[in-house]
């Protein structure tokens, strides 16, 4: 017998028992559901943390540390000095910076477009007069990172010129953002407390631009004020002047030309005995928690398929004993074994069918309704869909329960082949 | 010619043994109509089973066009079943649910015959049973009549050799059954097909040519054929 004139006859004979037949299929479906949805959140979900890392981050971008030693082989004895600048803190536990022969090794390097050493300035306060003094973090500007302005912008931030968040904005006392733009902040940097009579330093920095609070920007300092890399420099030397730490730094960034060329620029700085991670490396937790997320859902959509597995098989085997006179009759007139085995599986995987389709469907009529609900509930950007359905996974998850459908077909399968037609045809 | 030697079919073990088939012999010329007479439980429906390769007798022959059907293997036997022969059962057996055309085409199918040819046969073999009418109805519309006129077009659909009918017009009145039997003697006549018919009614085994009288597994008489049977060429088979 032609499969093709089998899986016809296995249709029909779903049709006739339409109530039964998606009954069975609704409950496939639910794994179906569960299954396309944690799919569809996990490619929403990856895709919106990519958002961030790229608009907190920029990914020609590799974060340079030295490489520390252990600092646990305490047994080994004392360790050797040697004369790389140390951060000391308690219990012997030192902390290894860059040096400028760090960085020029960088510079060297194929495929770099500038290296930038990590300037960590914790001003004393800002300020401006008539108004009280804040708290706060200067961080270099990188025109690289998407930000939203609310005035002014970030195309030219050189000199003495300062990129101020909304909030900073407020507590200074301007009414609005675009009352900042031009005016004057002060800065104030402490001198390092080894050099005798040193006294605070002033930057009167000129406001330039006035950022949102971005929803995208949870993770990184856009609570910061942004200065120029000089300016940026000329605090971070002024704080750190007279100490060991004099011209040596935590960490460095350095700008590869261009994004291919980023895994093997990391390559070569870690093959010089340096700690490199690209922007993915540091993000790249955010992808593993969604993954799991995302694992987790899938799990419980398995379970759903797992229990409508014992449907299929009963109503698979309900089926046989309803039809075992048709059963007998096809056997007497010849059907073989194998074909009798085929029309029951071909049947099932029909129901896997029916229950994948009718579950992704569902799913993606649900998701694309709720994926305004969502934005709005979660204040995610104007154009961020967390539920992203990719045609492939239709096909995958409906592939995938057929096959399962077929498993689960197989034994009422093998009881209808194994039916004796002589039997079979004195039922009556 | 279809041989049938010393057919031996027992039930059961040891003191509980039941034999249904005693040594039964007899032989039928190509083309014969042919009727298995005997009360309930004489063995004639097991006659058939074994006939038909349904069932494996635990001794004996059944030689069909020289070749030993209980010697064959299952795959074999389907396909001499899906080619050569076919049934109709007292209970018609008709797929309630589906179409005239669906009911008849499963012989067809299960023969692997192409779509194009299963049409053509299917319309001819309705219209043999004046069902032409009813090509697209459902089963389940039919009169008993006419669930057995369909139970037949199916049972000739793929031009058998031998046909076995368990029956035929046990569920049937007397005129439908008439209606019935014309049908399936005037096919056989005109085709040359063999007709085995299993049976307890005497009126109906009376019409064929040869009669087989069954009691307790073991043959009670054979008449001699009523007339001379002629032996047709197969020339219908050429397809």
């Amino acid at each position: 017998m032609r499969v093709r004139d089998i899986t016809r006859r296995a249709g029909r004979s779903l049709k006739n028992a339409k109530a039964r037949t998606l009954l069975t299929s609704l409950a496939i479906g639910v794994g179906a559901f569960t299954i396309m949805l944690s799919l569809a959140a996990g490619t929403g979900g990856r895709e919106y943390a990519s958002d961030i890392v790229s608009s907190n981050t920029n990914v020609r971008e590799l974060y340079v540390q030295p490489k520390q030693d252990n600092q646990t082989g305490g047994s080994s004895g004392p360790r050797e000095y040697d004369d790389t600048p140390t951060v000391s803190f308690g219990g012997g536990f030192n902390f290894k910076l860059l040096k400028q022969a760090d960085i020029d090794t960088f510079e060297s390097l194929e495929n770099v477009t500038s290296v930038t050493p990590v300037y960590n300035v914790t001003p004393k306060y800002v300020t401006r007069e008539g108004e009280k003094k804040y708290q706060t973090s200067m961080e270099a500007f990188l025109g690289t990172l998407q930000q939203e302005y609310l005035a002014g912008n970030g195309d030219d931030v050189t000199g003495s010129k300062v990129i101020l968040p909304d909030s900073y904005r407020k507590a200074l006392g301007f009414d609005s953002p675009a009352a900042a733009i031009g005016a004057t902040v002060d800065v104030v940097i402490s001198a390092s407390v080894t050099t005798p009579g040193a006294e605070d330093r002033t930057f009167s920095l000129e406001v330039a631009g006035v950022t949102a609070k971005s929803d995208l920007a949870a993770l990184s300092g856009q609570s910061s004020l942004q200065a120029s890399n000089e300016v940026v420099k000329e605090m971070y030397q002024y704080a750190q002047q007279g100490t060991p730490i004099e011209n040596a730094y935590m960490a460095a960034t350095v700008l590869a030309s261009s994004e291919d060329a980023v895994e093997e620029l990391k390559k070569s700085i870690n093959d010089k005995g340096y700690d490199a991670q690209t922007a993915e490396d540091l993000m790249g937790f955010i992808f593993q928690f969604i993954n799991v997320l995302q694992g987790v859902l899938i799990g419980f959509g398995a379970l759903a398929v797992l229990t409508s597995i014992f449907g299929i098989i009963n109503t698979q085997y309900i089926s046989v004993l309803e039809r075992t006179q048709q059963i007998g009759l096809m056997k007497a007139l010849g059907m073989r074994r194998r074909d009798v085995g085929r029309l029951f599986k071909i049947e099932a995987a029909w129901i896997g069918f029916l229950g994948g389709a009718i579950g992704s469907g569902l799913a993606f009529a649900v998701g694309t309704a709720a994926n305004p609900w969502i934005r709005d509930i979660l204040t995610l950007g104007e154009k961020t869909n967390l539920l992203i359905f990719e045609p492939w996974t239709f096909a995958a998850v409906i592939i995938g329960l057929m096959i399962v459908s077929v498993g689960a077909g197989i034994l009422p399968a093998r009881k209808a082949a194994k039916l004796d037609p002589i039997e079979a045809l004195r039922t009556e | 010619m279809i041989e049938v030697k010393s057919l031996t079919k027992t039930y059961g073990k040891k003191q509980h043994i039941f034999t249904a088939l005693d040594d039964v012999s007899f032989t039928i010329p190509d083309g014969a109509s042919v009727a298995i007479l005997g009360k309930s439980g004489s063995g004639k429906s097991t006659l058939m089973h074994a006939m038909s390769g349904l069932d494996r007798p635990q001794v004996g022959e059944v030689i069909i066009n020289g070749e030993d059907i209980l010697k064959l293997k299952t795959k074999e036997v389907d396909k001499f079943r899906a080619t050569k022969m076919s049934f109709i059962f007292q209970s018609f057996f008709v797929q309630a649910n589906e179409t005239c055309f669906d009911n008849v085409s499963l012989p067809l199918e299960i023969a692997g015959v192409s779509h194009a040819e299963r049409k053509k046969k299917v319309t001819a073999a309705l219209e043999a049973v004046e069902l032409g009418d009813k090509i697209k109805s459902k089963a389940k519309n039919l009169s008993g009549g006419q669930k057995q006129r369909l139970a037949v077009a199916r049972a000739i659909v793929n031009e058998p050799e031998v046909l076995f009918a368990d029956e035929p017009t046990g569920n049937l009145d007397s005129t439908t059954g008439d209606v019935i039997e014309d049908l399936l003697f005037g096919y056989a006549k005109r085709n040359g097909m063999t007709l085995i018919i299993v049976t307890h009614d005497a009126d109906l085994a009376a019409k064929c040519d040869i009669e087989v009288r069954i009691k307790d597994g073991k043959i009670e008489s054979i008449s001699e054929p009523r007339k001379k049977v002629v032996k047709k060429p197969m020339q219908r088979r050429v397809q």
